[in-house]
């Protein structure tokens, strides 16, 4: 009897059985003539131990043993694997569209005035709001342009035909307001400094449409008051806006400007997004595009809300997000913004 | 303001490339808006009329690249008596007038200068006009040359117009003044707008042989005035209104003369007049070396200072500290310290100023409630699949109209146009409007929803509105089927549950933009009213440019008093029950008229106080149910926290519950 190379040759037998089992039947199958108590080939050897000579018996326990363990073992792992890939009642096709829930997005707007907001909360400032329709006091007068200032007509204003009460019980409303500085006022008028604000909204003014003008659009303000509060602080401040807005290389540079209400006055351009600064249309072969205009605060401001411009000093800078929001998506006419047209909305990140 | 590089070189060295200057003056604060071969056109900040002026920039320029600056030599025309023409000033309006005088011969200009008014954007009219615009390009100081014959007497008053009277102006309009606007006039009528434009009956034609020029010094307010009442905005205006120098009317009649006599186009006749009433006083400043370092986070060395400051003609004296600084009558613009340190700041360079950060001294005051508020609002209806909409304040009359309450709408003085004639009154119609917007452009679907400013004449409050239109959304497993005044109410209930403050649904009187029988008034706990929700009118909806059979519902509420109802403490969370609650459903006939809210109340009002819940979970009428009823199916749970409820005290209570319906609301158990 050659008992030891049959153990072998089993092996091998089932191993080339195995690899062309495919389904639950064939392994089924397998099962049945390798193992299957009656006349299965490896339960024959594993019987035929008893009649084998004494001094063989052992070692070829001990393997045909093994063997059986081995194809149990293996037949059970296909067994799982070939159950659990079983089609349930009811399979699907998995290519139909999904039910997904609708999902709304926030107006491009709201998505660039909230990250411009979220920019200057993280450097401690808080977001004051107020009324949109005005009184002259706060939106001229105390910001350093009395009557007859040749700087109102900068910024052409919506009148009220006539006056309307103020929530506040303070001076009616008589325009609607050309900036949220307003509130920089009203904010000074009953806080003491240190100030660290930033006030957003929607501001008009009396500009015809066009594809870069509407008459309304938004602001973002901030104001910083303190003692011993110099350019620098606004430059580091703003610098440090434009880093996270954009990208943390950017360019930027300040350019004297004008505003009644600064003194000095600045503009801070950021270097074209789209040409990196070598000139090309949007950026009228400049290489640069405007961003805000800024300051320190002028004494006259100071003055008006009471506080001692011996003593403190501050800055201020206005954003507007159309123009911002016109870059960052590259959208060429700011009406988009307007009509809400969901072709156009819908492709905003939720 | 352009700016000819040719002819700024006449009284600085400056480089003769034109986008050299134009890069170092741009950090000077003079904005570049484009450069044409030799000229740069500069935008000019509303506070700097000195610069509307070649010698302007050239002085700018001189202080920049740190070079000589020549001055402009003129023979001094010395005033004295005997003019042909005499002055009188009758109004404080007028500071200063002079006029000069000289025989000319009308004609074209030498090439040169008419080269340069071009190069400058001004049109060359003739040699004497010529002359007067070319020393305002290059002085900034505007002038004015009349034909000496015409005017009647001849004598100047400078004067308020009379109510009514009537000037032809150089451009042909025949206008109306008013009592506010100053007018240069000769003894019989006005031939002036003073500082704005001159008329068309004293004008130098090509039969003018004498002419009177002239120089004078208007307050900016009134040249504004009159400017901005006839709509006219002139070169001369410009500047006047921005303040000109007082200093300048000699000195400007003195180069028109030298021109006049240089390019051969005549000769002065007699001395010129001046009267000037009360000179100016140069302003005088104190500049303390400190301050200078506090704005500008700097210390800038003095003799940087005194350098920039000199080179822009201002007249240093060295005191303890600082300086004390004579201000030249040209720059109207500096009248306090700040305005000193801007001109150091501008030519020590803003790119210099290190970068700093302001120190957190204090803890920041918490923000605004509104914006969180905004913020909250946004991410629930967006994650409910509305879509935010940013709509216009202003709207159209009559479609504002349609959703004012009765106190009316503001409307806005000035409108850009009958479009954006008042404030809106309410979100809606500037939603609806982006609703057809999108429904006519391939979006059938649209839920949107804005929170913003809404007026009336009683002020302006927080609203958020919403409009749905279309199906809830369509899928190959089944429709949804279309949106209906139950979603309008389940926003309302949405913002109001994210707010903090239960509504209920109140009766309706004077909504008359939505549909009767389909629209809510949205009240508070105690009552007060706090928005409302509804079908838009039909009839309202084809005003928006969609069909009558277009259904669209909407909502609006106000945020203060929601807010301030539901406010801003963070509720406790309660303990999860520890006994489990009893759930049984009932299905009753009902008269199809009664509310369900009738029914939830006698409900409630007839069970123990372990009724936690009842909700009404189906609503049905056809087969089966008498014509008139309606079978309405309410879902009741019952919980008690201290123990396990038994089924018979819940039967009892079911029954008791019935029993009620029955008694007042004749109620029949379905199905028995």
């Amino acid at each position: 009897m050659t008992a030891v190379p049959d153990l072998d040759q089993l092996r091998a037998e089932f191993q080339a059985a195995l690899d062309a089992a495919a389904s639950a039947a064939e392994l089924r199958a397998l099962r049945d003539r390798f193992l299957s108590r009656k006349h299965g080939s490896v339960t024959l050897v594993v019987k035929s131990i008893a009649s084998a000579p004494p001094e063989a018996r052992r070692a070829l326990g001990s393997r045909a043993n093994a063997l059986k363990q081995e194809i149990e073992r293996v037949l059970d792992e296909r067994e799982r694997a070939a159950a659990a890939n079983a089609p349930v009642a009811g399979a699907v096709d998995i290519t139909l569209a999904g039910r997904m829930p609708a999902l709304g997005r926030r107006h491009p707007l709201t998505q660039v005035r909230e990250r411009i907001e979220d920019i200057f909360l993280a450097m401690g400032y808080q977001i004051v709001e107020g009324p949109e329709i005005e009184d002259d006091w706060h939106n001229f007068e105390a910001l350093n342009m009395p009557p007859e200032h040749p700087a109102r007509d900068m910024q052409d204003t919506l009148y009220l035909a006539s006056p309307v009460p103020a929530a506040d019980g303070g001076r009616p409303a008589t325009l609607l307001r050309t900036h949220t500085s307003g509130m920089q006022i009203r904010y000074m008028e009953s806080h003491e400094p240190p100030v660290r604000i930033i006030a957003p909204g929607r501001v008009y003014r009396r500009d015809s449409f066009d594809a870069t003008h509407t008459p309304m659009f938004t602001q973002v303000e901030g104001l910083v008051v303190d003692e011993g509060i110099g350019l620098g602080d606004l430059k580091g401040t703003l610098i440090a806006f434009a880093e996270r807005f954009f990208n943390a290389g950017v360019r930027t540079r300040f350019r004297p400007s004008f505003f009644p209400y600064t003194e000095p006055s600045a503009e801070l351009d950021v270097e074209c997004l789209n040409c990196h600064g070598a000139g090309c249309p949007l950026c009228k072969q400049s290489g640069w595009i405007e961003v805000l205009g800024c300051g320190m605060v002028h004494p006259a401001v100071f003055e008006a809300v009471g506080y001692d411009p011996e003593r403190y000093t501050g800055f201020a800078f206005g954003v507007g997000i159309e123009r911002l929001a016109l870059r960052l998506y590259g959208v060429d006419d700011i009406r988009m913004f307007y009509e809400n047209d969901l072709r156009f909305l819908g492709q905003l990140a939720p | 303001m352009k700016v000819p590089v040719s002819w700024l070189r006449d009284f600085v060295d400056v480089p003769a490339d034109a986008r050299e200057v134009a890069t170092r003056l741009a950090t000077c604060g003079f904005a570049v808006e484009g450069i044409e071969g030799d000229t740069i056109d500069f935008e000019v900040t509303a506070n700097r009329p000195d610069c509307l002026s070649v010698y302007g920039f050239a002085r700018e320029a001189a202080t920049a690249f740190g070079l000589p600056l020549r001055p402009i030599e003129t023979t001094n025309v010395a005033s004295s008596g005997g003019a042909p023409i005499p002055v009188a000033i009758d109004d404080p309006a007028c500071g200063r007038y002079a006029l000069a005088f000289a025989e000319i011969t009308v004609g074209p200009s030498p090439d040169w200068l008419a080269a340069r008014l071009t190069a400058a954007g001004v049109r060359p009219i003739n040699n004497v006009v010529d002359v007067t615009n070319y020393v305002m390009l290059e002085l900034g100081h505007p002038m004015h040359a009349f034909d000496a014959a015409t005017l009647a007497g001849p004598e100047i008053h400078v004067r308020l117009a009379r109510a009514g009277e009537r000037l032809t102006t150089l451009d042909g309009q025949a206008r109306t003044l008013e009592a506010s606007m100053l007018v240069i006039a000769d003894r019989d009528r006005a031939v002036a707008l003073a500082g704005v434009m001159g008329g068309s009956a004293t004008e130098v034609s090509r039969a003018t042989r004498s002419i009177a020029l002239e120089s004078a010094w208007f307050q900016p307010a009134s040249v504004r005035v009159t400017a901005r009442r006839l709509g006219l905005k002139t070169e001369a205006s410009a500047r006047f209104e921005r303040g000109a120098d007082p200093a300048a009317p000699m000195r400007a009649l003195a180069r028109a003369i030298e021109l006049l006599v240089e390019t051969g186009v005549g000769r002065p006749t007699a001395a010129p007049v001046d009267v000037y009433p009360t000179p100016a006083t140069p302003r005088r400043l104190q500049l303390s070396r400190d301050h200078v370092a506090r704005l500008l986070s700097d210390r800038i060395p003095d003799q940087d200072i005194e350098r920039t400051l000199e080179r822009l003609e201002f007249r240093l004296s060295p005191g303890p500290g600082g300086w004390t600084v004579d201000v030249p009558s040209f720059r109207v613009d500096v009248t306090r310290e700040a305005d000193l340190i801007e001109d150091i700041g501008r030519h020590w360079g803003f790119d210099r100023i290190p970068t700093t950060f302001p120190p957190l001294r204090t803890t920041p005051r918490p923000s605004s409630p509104g914006a969180a508020r905004a913020r909250l609002l946004r991410r629930v209806l967006c994650g409910v699949g509305l879509q935010e909409a940013v709509t216009f304040t202003f709207i159209d009359r009559e479609a504002a109209t349609r959703f004012a309450h009765a106190g009316g709408v503001v409307p806005i003085a000035n409108p850009l146009s009958e479009k954006f004639a008042v404030l809106r009154p309410s979100l809606l119609p500037g939603l609806l409007d982006s609703l057809a917007y999108s429904r006519r452009r391939e979006s059938p679907d649209v839920r949107l929803f804005e929170a913003g400013a809404v007026f009336s004449p009683s002020g302006e409050r927080q609203q958020a509105g919403w409009v749905l239109a279309g199906s809830r959304g369509e899928h190959w497993s089944g429709s949804s089927g279309p949106v209906d005044f139950f979603d309008a109410k389940g926003l309302a209930e949405l913002v109001a549950l994210s707010l903090g403050a239960p509504i209920d649904v109140g009766p309706t009187d004077d909504l008359p933009w939505f549909a009767a029988g389909r629209r809510a008034r949205l009240v508070l706990a105690d009552g007060t009213p706090v928005g409302s929700i509804g079908q838009i009118l039909p009839a309202v909806v084809a005003e928006h440019g969609l069909g009558t059979a277009d259904e669209v519902f909407g909502g609006e509420v106000d945020l203060d008093l929601l807010s301030r109802a539901g406010g801003s403490a963070v509720q406790p969370i309660h303990p999860i029950p520890r006994h489990p609650s009893v759930v049984r459903d009932l299905s009753i006939l009902v008269d199809e008229r009664l509310p369900a809210a009738t029914v939830r109340g006698t409900i409630r009002t007839h069970a123990p106080a372990t009724l936690v819940a009842v909700r009404e979970f189906d609503r049905y009428q056809g087969k089966g149910v008498p014509n008139g009823q309606v079978s309405l199916s309410v879902r009741l749970t019952f919980r008690d926290a201290d123990r396990t409820l038994t089924d018979d005290e819940v039967q009892q209570a079911v029954e008791a519950i019935v029993a009620a319906l029955t008694r007042e609301h004749g109620a029949t158990l379905r199905g028995q």
